[in-house]
């Protein structure tokens, strides 16, 4: 399966560690709290689902924890390296030790398959282990796709490469934005299958954000976001018992106010 | 559609501003001329004055239209396109493709409308520093009195009305022929080769060009400075062949460059390169303008060098044609440079603005801002390097066989720093803009760039 890759450095025990990070747009009375002193910790090799109802917070967290957006306040640990600095600075770090899925592939129009599977190890100059970018392309499945450009392939196999653009860093972390937002059922089991696989096979650890219970359940545990704040948690899920606690998750909240009125 | 073309110009003024300025320039020299027309007019002008007067101002005025059709039709076309988003919203609630071009032509009436009225002032200026200096060479005598007057206003306002109205016809006819959905996947998918049309007529063009300028080492030759006339042409028709081959031109200038500059830089000449091969049809109409500044300024500003060595050497003093070809040569290379680069600003910054979401979709890849600007410096490089190049080459075809039939030898006794100068302009208005605006684009967060 995945070949470990010999250049990364020994990975940490813990691959994410947020803590009290809070992120507020805006300010006066206009401010929205988007993510409310929130803490968590990932071990390295787990495959977590975070879920909750639009305007949660998720894709903030997602964000924040990914060094796409600065935290108003509190840190974020990689690997157990805190993520600070500029934006070059931040882009660096993301290059060596996070690997992304989005929702809307984000692949380069102009590049084909193989230049932007690569892109990542060129942009940050290193060498291109061939062997290991068989490798990835094979697991993925593009083997014969590589001469081909983004628009000439259907949204399974564009995200496929996003994929493949993901783990050819080998990173400490992988973030997936709806990575099956876009797909079909077939096309989204075989991708969620793919990141199952990143995790057992190579030991990566994946947060993916989500609002599909059948997609949480592909995850070893699911994390529910409410209001900017963590409200649950559920190990070896299955899609319908995310399902109930994502309804009454709604219902949890809706009742706060009257239980402190009471 | 009018009150909405009214709304949609105070909400964002800035989209205008390279119509405007483009429109406004044009007025401006255009009234400036025609005031000659005015001026010829009066009753105290003799016949050889008016002649002189005429001339000038009818050879500017003809290329004046020219040109302003030209910005006008670049400027509007970049500033309608960014507004793809609104022009799909307005198809969705229901505008036919006849209002949305009404809107549009009504847009640009206005904006040429207020170009042209600024530029009463500014031409009533021009048209007194223009008549005192063709006073002072001794083109026209000094009694010669200034007037402003209808003709001026007259051409002004039509000719900058008329052209802003076509060329927002033009742009209204290729915007509404296409869906939103169609003309953001087109550009996606890989752009088209140079077309078999487009080959013919920029071969013809060369051709016509080298011909002129055999015409003018060989035949012209006892014709003295009437030669002018076919070798300034020469240039003129090479530079436009060459512009319209200038994906060509420019796919081959990669394919001589790339290997050197991928090793050079690493991963953004690198993107570079895939961006400059991939795009060279957008590309292409980046080093057009280049094309065309650089040849038709080295022709006609050599021309004149060799031209005044010439009388000077002789010790003859130029006959007013001579002096009123002069003063048209510098006038024109002026308008060439000023459209030049407003076209080329303005195209730069617009595309640029334009690949937003690509640079988002760059920097989630791991490129660092630093990266992102040296990938667009060294494109703008490779574009300035095919447009100096064979605008340059274009050039040729006037100024030797011009050197020749003036002065015998095919090489000009005139000064390198004319060419160093213009090179210098030419690189400049293509080097500077894609940076800072880049700059610019990237100032917001790469999620939400992508997301837009």
């Amino acid at each position: 399966m995945f070949r470990r890759h010999s250049g990364n450095p020994a990975r940490a025990a813990d691959a994410l560690r947020l803590v009290s990070v809070s992120k507020v747009y805006g300010d006066g009375a206009n401010a929205v709290t988007a993510l409310d002193d929130v803490t968590l910790t990932l071990p390295a090799g787990s495959f977590t689902a975070v879920m909750g109802p639009s305007g949660s917070g998720k894709s903030t967290l997602l964000h924040c924890a990914a060094g796409l957006d600065q935290p108003t306040t509190g840190q974020v640990f990689i690997d157990d390296k805190e993520m600070t600095g500029d934006e070059a600075a931040l882009t660096r770090f993301r290059r060596q030790r996070i690997g992304f899925v989005f929702q809307q592939f984000n692949l380069l129009p102009a590049l084909t398959v193989l230049q932007n599977v690569t892109l990542p190890l060129k942009l940050s100059g290193r060498k291109l282990d061939h062997t290991h970018i068989r490798i990835v392309l094979e697991q993925v499945g593009l083997s014969d796709r590589l001469e081909h450009r983004p628009a000439e392939l259907s949204g399974g196999e564009q995200q496929r490469v996003t994929i493949a653009r993901a783990l050819v860093t080998n990173p400490s972390m992988i973030f997936a934005d709806e990575p099956t937002g876009a797909l079909d059922t077939r096309n989204a089991r075989s991708i969620l299958t793919l990141l199952q696989e990143a995790v057992r096979d190579f030991g990566q650890t994946v947060v993916m954000v989500t609002h599909d219970p059948v997609a949480a359940s592909h995850a070893c545990s699911v994390l529910f976001l409410a209001d900017g704040k963590f409200v649950g948690r559920l190990d070896n899920p299955t899609a319908e018992a995310v399902a109930e606690r994502l309804t009454h998750l709604g219902d949890d909240i809706a009742r706060q106010p009257v239980a402190l009125g009471a | 559609m009018f009150r909405l073309a009214l709304q949609s110009l105070r909400h964002r003024t800035g989209g205008f501003m390279a119509s405007f300025i483009a429109l406004f320039l044009g007025a401006t020299i255009v009234m400036t001329f025609a005031s000659m027309l005015d001026t010829s007019g009066g009753s105290s002008v003799t016949s050889a004055d008016r002649d002189t007067l005429v001339i000038m101002a009818n050879v500017v005025g003809g290329f004046a239209l020219v040109i302003v059709i030209f910005a006008a039709t670049s400027t509007l076309t970049l500033s309608v396109r960014q507004r793809g988003a609104e022009m799909a919203v307005l198809k969705h609630v229901g505008a036919t493709p006849a209002q949305i071009g009404r809107m549009i032509v009504g847009e640009t009436t206005i904006v040429a409308l207020a170009g042209s009225l600024l530029a009463i002032l500014p031409a009533m200026l021009g048209g007194w520093l223009l008549l005192e200096a063709l006073a002072s060479t001794g083109q026209v005598s000094a009694t010669v009195p200034y007037r402003f007057g209808p003709i001026a206003l007259g051409l002004g306002l039509g000719i900058n009305l008329v052209s802003a109205t076509v060329a927002a016809a033009l742009t209204a006819r290729s915007t509404t022929r296409k869906r939103a959905s169609e003309s953001s996947a087109a550009a996606m998918i890989e752009t088209p080769g140079t077309g078999k049309k487009r080959v013919i007529a920029a071969v013809v063009l060369l051709a016509v060009g080298i011909g002129l300028g055999v015409v003018t080492a060989t035949v012209s030759r006892e014709e003295g400075y009437e030669s002018m006339q076919t070798a300034g042409q020469a240039s003129i028709w090479a530079s436009i062949g060459f512009a319209l081959l200038a994906q060509v031109l420019l796919r081959a200038i990669i394919t001589v460059l790339g290997h050197p500059l991928a090793q050079m830089t690493g991963a953004s000449s690198y993107l570079a390169l895939l961006n400059l091969r991939q795009r060279s049809h957008q590309m292409a109409s980046i080093a057009m303008p280049i094309i065309l500044f650089t040849g038709l300024a080295t022709g006609t500003l050599y021309m004149q060098d060799i031209e005044n060595s010439v009388t000077s050497v002789e010790g003859v003093a130029k006959s007013t044609i001579q002096k009123n070809i002069e003063t048209l040569n510098y006038v024109f290379v002026g308008m060439i440079v000023l459209f030049a680069a407003i076209m080329l600003i303005n195209t730069l910054v617009a595309a640029t603005t334009y690949r937003s979401r690509e640079f988002g979709q760059q920097r989630l890849a791991g490129s660092t801002p630093p990266q992102m600007l040296s990938m667009v410096v060294v494109e703008s490089i490779v574009l300035a390097v095919t447009g100096v190049l064979f605008g340059s080459i274009a050039s040729l075809v006037s100024v030797v066989p011009f050197s020749i039939a003036r002065t015998g030898s095919p090489v000009p006794d005139s000064p390198a720093g004319i060419y160093l100068g213009i090179v210098a302009v030419a690189v400049i208005i293509t080097i500077v803009p894609t940076p800072t605006t880049t700059r610019r684009v990237i100032r917001t967060s790469a999620v939400e760039a992508v997301a837009a």
